[in-house]
């Protein structure tokens, strides 16, 4: 097949990787040797399995896979290497962007809080922070934004989805136990 | 009889019908939506729907398949932005279609092109399923490994990326579907004598990470990206539109659903396929390629939505994702204890004829919604980045938490939604992962059941190979794959233009 340049060569799809074939970018080469060493890693591990014991050994497929992906991830480093480094790229602009490390910090400190705080409050404290950082809007705006959408997902979690998440120091139960009294109170 | 009474359960339950139409719906709008896309939506939703029943469940999953493989196709038109990977060759004529404020059409035509092509697409399924059901009931356990083997390549050969890349994705998500304690003897494979992973690693929060928090992620460059509005004239196309372009799109959906037939490959592959066939065969086209050319809207759209049913195809009959979603969709149907393969058509074709039918529907209704409510789309669609990415992450944090309840599995889907990132950047493919997760305990036991069955002989085992046609054209494939990757290919390609070129003066 012809060789089709879309604008959107960014690695949202497998059909368009974000990578060249002609120029390597910055930080590619050492995320090829991290992929190796870990090959080489998981090769390790999966020798202690059961080593060669049997073709039909626990062992077997691991040890193939393994040894596939060291394989894949040396001819990946050489071929890498070979490649000449894009100049209009840089690490901190186009890889890794402050604002992509932040949100990784972000959802690591969600999972930290999840249990103790409980859902609610970590989830707007997630939203509104994220959202401020990202849209740059006064406190009002981001206030109503992330906590109107944060009642609407809860509404369809809670009740449609029925998902229970960690509740906290919410008394998420006694609240809407209270609105079901309210409304069968109603009714009766 | 009775697998027409199955066919029309979805028409026949206004509750089914309705959750397909909202899944179509909100398909069509997940699909528009950039940093939205279809295999994020049901990896999220398995986590939610996974209490429902089986139906339910199923029937909203293929309204948002359905709906968000065309949906991406308007903000590739209006936006010059593909709302989802299915639509990036869209946006290569629909972009300048709308320039010229011929938007109307271009979504017209689409909608229409969709709707054929995933009507091939879904005829094509009905008719060759239970063909390929009863073939594969013959299918050796060495045939089932050979194909898992032959899908994970396929993504990366017939997509644009580098196939030792796509190798390596494949291979890693085979060990990543290995950890945890083996079930036939128990011994414990890549743990490094941690507890918590002796349980394995939940391919839900795999899958979330990577199709969910990792394209959040990469959405985080494109935040102050606005969008120029385009004008939107009359939609519903001509007949004679829809008639001159029958045969391209016949033909491309010929390409998507085959495609989609192949395992792992869906349709992003075949609409840039298919765009590419349509450049070849179209001799004199209105306008060029690149510059508004209809045949270049008309080609993708069919080839994408035609591969929706051809994916289907090995899901049901194999077991064997067709693509992504499919892929994701076999895990919903694991929760809810079924077994894809040729014994649940057999065993319970009313769920084959189900989606067949719940399919029929998605397709109309996604006429319906993509030749209305247009003004109301582009008022949604423009939703700002800056709300959509926090939410998208607390979406897959409550996805991922709510499987199992369990904390670590949000770190898990941190943990791929990390690395994914990474992945994304430096080209290798995200598809080949899932398919490796999905197929890996498919692969090991039927590894180990051949080589048993051959008393631990690997001549046997070969001889195994060649002596069934089946066995020996999947070996070829999987070879011919790895030679067209390497310099001999080229070299004999050359070769045998140079001989013909000779032959002709």
């Amino acid at each position: 097949m012809q060789h089709i340049e879309p604008e959107h060569h960014d690695g949202t799809s497998d059909a368009t990787p974000g990578a060249s074939d002609v120029t390597r970018r910055p930080g590619e080469l050492v995320f090829g040797v991290f992929l190796l060493a870990s090959s080489l890693g998981l090769l390790w591990s999966a020798y202690g399995i059961a080593g060669f014991e049997a073709l039909s050994s626990p062992g077997a497929i691991p040890m193939a896979t393994s040894a596939v992906m060291v394989m894949a991830a040396a001819v990946v480093v050489v071929k890498t290497i070979r490649l000449p480094m894009d100049v209009t790229e840089t690490l901190a602009r186009d890889i890794l962007p402050v604002k992509v490390v932040i949100f990784a910090a972000l959802l690591v400190a969600y999972g930290i809080l999840l249990k103790p705080l409980g859902f609610l409050p970590t989830s707007a404290l997630f939203l509104i922070t994220g959202i401020k950082l990202l849209a740059k809007r006064n406190w009002g705006w981001t206030l109503f934004v992330s906590l109107g959408s944060l009642f609407v997902i809860w509404l369809i979690f809670r009740i449609v989805f029925t998902v229970l998440m960690p509740s906290g120091i919410v008394p998420e139960a006694e609240f809407i136990q209270f609105f079901r009294n309210l409304i069968n109170g109603e009714g009766a | 009889m009775e697998s027409l009474y199955d066919f029309l359960t979805v028409f026949a339950q206004p509750q089914l019908l309705l959750l397909v139409a909202v899944g179509t719906f909100a398909g069509v709008y997940v699909g528009a939506i950039p940093g939205l896309s279809v295999t994020m939506a049901v990896s999220i939703l398995i986590s939610f729907t996974f209490s429902w029943d089986v139906y339910p469940a199923i029937s909203l999953m293929i309204g948002i398949y359905m709906g968000g493989v065309y949906g991406g196709s308007r903000t590739a038109i209006l936006l010059n932005i593909p709302g989802a990977p299915s639509a990036i060759a869209t946006a290569l004529d629909g972009y300048p279609m709308a320039k010229r404020g011929e938007a109307g059409t271009a979504i017209g035509v689409t909608t229409v092109m969709s709707f054929i092509g995933g009507f091939i697409g879904i005829g094509v399924l009905a008719l060759a399923a239970p063909l390929v059901s009863d073939f594969a009931l013959r299918f050796q356990p060495r045939d089932y490994m050979l194909l898992a083997v032959l899908g994970i390549l396929l993504v990366g050969s017939l997509s644009q990326g580098s196939l030792v890349k796509g190798i390596f994705a494949g291979a890693l998500g085979i060990a990543v579907g290995a950890v945890g304690r083996d079930p036939l003897t128990f011994a414990e494979r890549f743990t490094f004598d941690f507890r918590i992973l002796e349980g394995g690693i939940s391919f839900i929060a795999v899958m979330i990470g990577m199709f969910g928090v990792s394209e959040a992620l990469l959405q985080l460059h494109h935040v102050n990206k606005d969008a120029v509005r385009q004008k939107i004239s009359r939609v519903i196309p001509s007949l004679a539109t829809v008639k001159k372009h029958l045969p391209l799109s016949l033909q491309t959906s010929t390409i998507g659903v085959t495609i989609g037939a192949l395992p792992g490959t869906g349709g992003d592959i075949a609409a840039l396929m298919a765009y590419d066939h349509a450049k070849r065969v179209t001799k004199n086209p209105d306008r060029e390629f690149g510059d508004g050319a209809m045949e270049g809207l008309v080609a993708p759209e069919t080839a994408n939505n035609a591969a929706v049913g051809g994916a289907f195809i090995p899901m049901m009959t194999l077991g064997i994702p067709g693509d992504a979603v499919t892929a994701i969709m076999i895990g919903a149907l694991f929760i809810h204890g079924l077994n894809p393969g040729p014994m649940l058509m057999i065993d319970q074709p009313d769920m084959f004829w189900f989606i067949v039918g719940a399919l029929v529907a998605a397709n109309f209704f996604m006429l319906f919604f993509g030749l209305t409510g247009i003004r109301l789309f582009t008022k949604i669609v423009e939703m700002p980045r800056a709300v959509l990415i926090p939410l998208i992450l607390l979406l897959s944090i409550v996805g991922a938490y709510a499987v199992n309840n369990s904390i670590t599995d949000v770190y898990w889907m941190l943990g791929f939604g990390v690395f994914g990132y990474f992945m994304r950047h430096y080209g290798y493919p995200l598809g080949p992962v899932i398919l490796g997760v999905i197929l890996s305990r498919l692969l090991d036991d039927n590894w180990r059941r051949a080589i048993i069955s051959e008393r631990e002989d690997l001549g046997r085992f070969f001889e195994g190979v060649f002596s069934s046609p089946l066995s020996a054209v999947l070996l070829l494939a999987v070879i011919l794959i790895f030679v067209s990757q390497t310099p001999v290919w080229a070299w004999a390609k050359a070769r045998l233009s140079r001989s013909t070129k000779g032959a002709e003066e």
